[in-house]
């Protein structure tokens, strides 16, 4: 850290910003992981706990942006200050999004305790480690203004992609095998799905932190992972329709 | 003033301010007072003496009637040699004391010696001139009265031109240099025309000055009882007559000495209102 | 090129004037360090820093207004098109012609609007009466003030508000065409709505003229300006892109500065 501002009732402000994104970031964390609980335990009270939490994030991001918008008129902030506060608002818009996604999976898995558990609900915790992992790096990397941590989490983000993929080919397979399966099958389709979102999240916050630091976005590109989205699966009988046809689109 | 902070020393502090406030007022009346007294006397005897006459005629031997046209025209024509003479030496002095020289050695030797001159009694200038004028040509003459009216008016511009220029702000050169005008063009067309008014006050307060100089033109000019506007022969002025009828014994020409001292002094008092209006379109 | 100054994206621009390790004294004290920039053709420069930072020296530099003052010497090389203005040959009315300077505070020349712009014009031109009109017209409008004036041209220059003068100055600047305007804190006296207008001609003059203009307000330096310049106690810290300067500066002195974080 450099030296303070001269006017130091600035430096107060930019400090209660930051921390207004560090309680933020913490608060999707625990939703998360709260929300990954309740999937992997069938406990839809806590189910219902994460989703009723989800406004006190909406709040914390109100909280950011009226403050940024006050550091914007008051202060005209320039460089550092400036990245700062627009580091401060994309942060910020990432996690709610965030928040928005696990208070989804939670209502998801109220739904997926209505019916028999699946088998492939196993992979849900390890894809929720990963992506509380992601976050909590990425908050901290945007705490200690670390652009190396945050580029690690931006690399990793393939690895979640890789399990989200593998998830979407196993669970097509389940729903083909089984038709009472789907419906289950079809809620935990969208909880991967919503827990690769948060990673996609998390990696926006990864950019963003690196340009707080450096000042430009990270140059390399960055690895596609999720190949989910061209992901075909062919049904075990009837192989020439759905060949024929160039396989479905997820 | 709470009572709680009137310290002794706060006290004290206003005692004295009360018995100096007292003094410099009762000075301030004296000296009005004074002045008063002068103008009173001046106005009640010199309006007694005033007439037509007065600007008409000839000023007269003892006992006849007469005036003092003579001597008010001898006043004006070395009044005004003395400023054509004083104001062009003087304002072009002061421009280079202002704007050539202002920062060598010569300027501040100019100054200090022209401030000497702004000082020096008049009666020396007036032997100074007899000296260099009168004694060689053999005769008193208007010419050597108005040269020692130039030297009189000469310290005064030179000290009004330069400080009227150097009000002029720096930023206002810098504009006009920065336009590419030569260093004459822009004190010709923009310090002179910035420090007009001042200058022009300054050139009045040296014609009232040296309009009711007597001392310089004994020397020089002398008197003449008769008109004349011959520059190589002696001439009347004002200042002198009144010298002269002043302390005569006759009784009409003590009057006509009041009535020229009025004359002079409503003179001066105009080029003194015309001075200040002159300053205060400056202010605005 | 200095290390101060980076490779910056618009450098295809032609450099219009080449300011080369150039020193300044005043008298004995050393007010400009080395100092080495372009400044590039149809672009705005803006030279910030603190206070006695030597942006002012340099701006004074760049047409010899100091020639005016005795003890105040530069060295170095200073290239305009490619001649160097530094040279004792240099004729000064000729060169200050070539480059026109808006000072600080306003300095309208105590004589009538129309007299004030007409004045520069008639030290190099002597013109019809229509066509001085039209010149006249033209330099107005180009400072944005002609439909403030034109029915008062016969008005002393005086009379105008702060920031009527202030454009009046940089009418007068134009009226005489010349190829740099440099304007020293032109809007340091001004009020929010005066400044606007006097950044809009700025903005406006940019296509015709090489403007430099030092500020103290970097919020207007960002706002007005291609390239910025940040100086301090007579060196050159950074040159580079404003958008780069007031997003990213290369330099933590830069930095502090422009975000108050200073001494």
């Amino acid at each position: 850290m450099t030296a303070q501002h001269i006017v130091k009732s600035y430096d107060e402000e930019l400090k209660r910003l930051t921390n207004a994104i560090a309680e933020m970031g913490g608060t999707a964390e625990s939703q998360l992981d709260q929300a990954i609980q309740a999937v992997a335990r069938r406990d839809s009270e806590l189910a219902g706990r994460v989703v009723r939490n989800d406004s006190a994030i909406d709040q914390l991001e109100e909280a950011v942006q009226s403050q940024t918008m006050r550091l914007l008129a008051l202060r005209q902030p320039v460089a550092r200050d400036l990245r700062d506060i627009m580091a401060a608002i994309k942060i910020a818009s990432d996690i709610e999004r965030i928040g928005d996604l696990a208070a989804n999976i939670a209502k998801r898995a109220i739904a997926l305790n209505q019916s028999a558990p699946v088998r492939p609900v196993a992979a849900v915790p390890r894809m929720g480690k990963l992506a509380q992992q992601a976050i909590k790096d990425v908050i901290d990397a945007y705490l200690e203004h670390d652009p190396k941590k945050a580029i690690a989490v931006w690399q990793r983000d393939d690895d979640l992609d890789d399990l989200t993929s593998s998830l979407f080919r196993e669970l097509l397979t389940y729903m083909m095998e089984d038709p009472r399966s789907i419906s289950p099958c079809a809620h935990l389709l969208f909880i991967a799905k919503n827990i690769e979102r948060i990673g996609d999240h998390a990696t926006n916050i990864a950019e963003t932190v690196h340009f707080l630091v450096m000042g430009q976005r990270p140059t390399m590109a960055r690895p596609k992972g999720d190949t989910s989205s061209y992901e075909v699966v062919e049904p075990p009988e009837e192989t020439g329709a759905a060949a024929g046809g160039g396989g479905a689109r997820a | 003033m709470s009572a709680a902070r009137m310290s002794p020393l706060y006290a004290g502090r206003r005692r004295r301010n009360s018995i100096f406030m007292a003094l410099a007022g009762a000075s301030t009346l004296v000296g009005l007072g004074f002045l008063a007294a002068i103008l009173v006397t001046l106005v009640v005897q010199g309006f007694g003496a005033l007439n037509p006459r007065v600007l008409t005629a000839m000023t007269p031997p003892p006992g006849s009637d007469g005036g003092l046209l003579n001597a008010i025209a001898g006043s004006l024509v070395m009044t005004l040699l003395g400023v054509l003479v004083g104001t062009p030496v003087g304002m072009l002095a002061g421009t280079y004391m202002a704007e050539y020289g202002r920062y060598s050695q010569i300027t501040h030797v100019v100054r200090f010696v022209n401030d000497i001159l702004l000082s020096a009694p008049s009666i020396v200038v007036g032997l100074f001139v007899y000296e260099i004028m009168v004694a060689p040509m053999g005769h008193f003459s208007g010419l050597a009265g108005g040269v020692a009216l130039a030297i009189i008016v000469i310290p005064v511009v030179v000290r009004t031109t330069e400080d009227m220029l150097l009000l002029v702000p720096d930023p206002i050169r810098e504009a006009t240099t920065a336009l590419g005008a030569p260093r004459w063009h822009m004190i010709s067309h923009v310090a002179y025309r910035a420090a007009k008014a001042g200058i022009i006050t300054g050139v009045l307060l040296a014609v009232a000055r040296i309009s009711g100089e007597t001392a310089p033109l004994l020397f020089t000019a002398l008197n003449n009882q008769f008109w004349s506007t011959n520059l190589n022969a002696p001439m009347a002025s004002l200042p002198v007559i009144i010298f002269q009828f002043a302390i005569s014994p006759y009784a009409d020409w003590r009057d006509l000495a009041w009535a020229g001292a009025l004359l002079i002094t409503a003179a001066v008092l105009l080029l003194s209102i015309a001075a200040r209006a002159l300053n205060m379109k400056r202010g605005s | 090129m200095d290390a101060a100054v980076a490779q910056t994206k618009a450098t295809n621009a032609p450099i219009k004037v080449d300011i080369r390790g150039v020193n300044f004294y005043y008298g004995q004290s050393r007010a400009l360090k080395d100092v080495t920039m372009p400044l590039y053709k149809n672009h705005v420069t803006a030279f910030i820093g603190p206070s006695g930072c030597g942006k002012s020296t340099l701006l004074r530099a760049l047409n010899r207004i100091y020639d005016m003052y005795p003890n105040q010497r530069a060295e170095g090389e200073i290239l305009v098109d490619g001649e160097n203005i530094l040279d004792q040959k240099q004729d000064l009315n000729l060169l200050r012609s070539k480059l026109g300077m808006v000072f600080q505070k306003p300095t309208p020349f105590p004589m009538t609007i129309y007299e004030n712009i007409a004045f520069g014009i008639r030290l190099y031109e002597r013109l019809p009466r229509a066509e001085m009109d039209s010149r006249i017209e033209a330099a107005l409008t180009q400072a944005a003030l002609w439909t403030e004036v034109k029915d008062k041209l016969q008005a002393s220059g005086l009379s105008l508000s702060g920031g009527q003068q202030q454009r009046l100055c940089i009418a007068r600047t134009v009226a005489i065409k010349p190829e740099v305007i440099l304007l020293d804190e032109p809007c340091s006296a001004l009020d929010p709505i005066s400044t606007a207008k006097i950044e809009e001609t700025i903005e406006e003059l940019k296509t015709e003229y090489t403007i430099v203009i030092v500020t103290h307000n970097m919020q207007q330096a960002a706002r007005i300006s291609d390239y910025t310049a940040f100086m301090l106690l007579g060196e050159l810290i950074e040159f580079g892109d404003t958008a780069m300067m007031t997003t990213k500066p290369r330099v933590q002195k830069t930095e502090d500065y422009i975000t108050g974080r200073f001494g």
